[in-house]
């Protein structure tokens, strides 16, 4: 057991960490059948902390949520022989799978092609109408993120932040997810690279003054690293710089 | 403090597993009617509703929401504060357990706490989007996670169980027990707790682990 990560047990059972670090610890727990049970033992403690807010709540909520399940399709089961699944709020499921199809139609409604930049400032809450391909963008980051071969990599950024990987050659695919860079002035950006053969091109590019993103990045094939650079406002044809450099074993 | 991005797939992977061990499966129990369960029971009776659920059963949905509505609806107003973002989140929550509830299985956990896992996580989601930015700052800054609750009137018949969480709460020393409730029921992450309690950020990842396991003992949580 990696002590410094599993110092974050707590604060993950709390649901007191950033993604960057929830899915480190994720990764953490995955060879870790001990700390497995230590932070379900803490997350069932962390659930009983509910039961000193009982509120009543407004009675149209009821008629609101029953009338509602009643069109709502049950997800199927898992079947009799799957592994044990995450707990639904560890899982990429409906709402998450929602709330990140809402930004990822953001996202490519705004015209970003070939990758998907998650936003953080957009409201969520507000976007449901999200695509059908918007849906599939999800459905592939949640597969990669689900893959049996999935690597995670972590890295911090030179500046600030950290870039974390996760990439499936099965899937031939990665997610790339940023948080906490420092943030640019609105006329720079930052920037993904893929690295073949120590050349660099561009997988896409962040929003002006944005410090902080999720992306997809489709087809692997022959890529050795996954770059990270600070580019004028809408990116360059080659890295002028190297804020982190990601290898992909 | 910390830049968030939220709404976003994980890539958690954690299995969720055990079930409470001071909340023994009894017999089977008629669903239907009846007198309201005793709090040793309540465990246990919605773990049933919440398979029977699981099986499509939109009576034994009635029946659970009025089990877990008022904690998950509680719990994200005392998160988002905003009762209108509570009553959405609350909804989110509550139509996501009937839609999952096909997959909930009691040999690896209870179903309250399935629930109100699922009810944290959507409201702390919720509270980092909405309030992301310079709002959250000033809130973080001005240390509004420690303003009791004013407007909300908890219901007043305060259950064992409500009683037994307090009481290993106030069991806690100062920083455990702060630094638990600010990330609890103020959705703060453990950089901004530590901000808020001017601590070390080690001290307070320490303080909510070790925290959280005299919790742990103290309410007799074991899944092993």
């Amino acid at each position: 057991m990696s002590t410094e990560i599993h110092a974050l047990a707590g604060a993950y059972a709390l649901d007191a960490v950033d993604d960057v670090e929830r899915m480190a610890f994720a990764r953490h727990l995955t060879g870790c059948e001990a700390c497995r049970l230590e932070v379900a033992e803490l997350r069932a403690t962390a659930a009983r902390l509910a039961d000193t807010t009982w509120t009543a709540a407004p009675p149209r909520l009821r008629e609101n949520v029953l009338r509602q399940a009643a069109r709502t399709r049950q997800a199927r089961p898992r079947s009799p022989g799957s592994p044990a699944g995450p707990a639904p709020s560890d899982r990429p499921g409906r709402w998450r799978g929602r709330v990140a199809a809402g930004i990822a139609a953001a996202a490519l409604a705004a015209g970003a092609a070939g990758a998907t930049f998650v936003v953080e400032e957009r409201r969520v809450g507000s976007q449901r109408q999200a695509a059908q391909s918007a849906l599939d963008q999800v459905s592939r980051i949640q597969s990669v993120m689900a893959a049996a071969d999935a690597k995670a990599r972590q890295i911090r950024v030179k500046g600030g932040g950290q870039v974390a990987v996760v990439y499936s050659r099965r899937t031939d695919a990665a997610v790339v997810m940023c948080a906490d860079l420092a943030r640019p002035s609105r006329d720079r950006a930052y920037q993904l690279w893929y690295v073949r053969d120590g050349q660099a091109t561009s997988a896409g590019v962040l929003a002006g003054g944005q410090n902080a993103g999720t992306m997809l990045l489709p087809g692997l094939h022959g890529v050795e690293a996954v770059a990270i650079s600070l580019e004028a406002a809408g990116g360059a044809d080659r890295p002028t710089s190297r804020l982190a450099t990601v290898p992909l074993a | 403090m910390g830049q968030h991005w939220r709404g976003e797939v994980d890539g958690d992977q954690v299995a969720w597993s055990g079930r409470l061990s001071a909340v023994p499966s009894g017999p089977q129990r008629v669903l239907a009617g009846g007198p309201a369960p005793a709090d040793q029971q309540a465990g246990d009776l919605a773990d049933e509703l919440l398979q029977a659920v699981g099986r499509g059963d939109e009576q034994a949905f009635a029946r659970l929401y009025d089990v877990v509505a008022p904690r998950v609806y509680g719990l994200a107003r005392r998160i988002l504060r905003d009762p209108a973002h509570a009553e959405e989140v609350a909804q989110e929550v509550l139509v996501e357990v009937w839609r999952s509830a096909t997959r909930f299985n009691p040999a690896k956990g209870s179903a309250t706490s399935w629930i109100f896992t699922i009810a944290h996580r959507r409201a702390v989601d919720r509270a980092r989007s909405e309030q992301a930015g310079a709002a959250r700052a000033r809130r973080v800054a001005a240390g509004a996670g420690q303003t009791p609750y004013d407007d909300v009137v908890e219901q007043a018949t305060a259950n064992l169980e409500q009683q037994q969480v307090r009481r290993c709460l106030q069991g806690l020393t100062d920083l455990q027990r702060e630094a638990i409730t600010l990330a609890y029921y103020g959705g703060y992450t453990y950089r901004e707790v530590a901000e808020l309690l001017g601590t070390a950020l080690p001290t307070v990842k320490t303080r909510m682990r070790d925290g959280l396991i005299r919790m742990r003992d103290c309410l007799g949580v074991s899944l092993g």
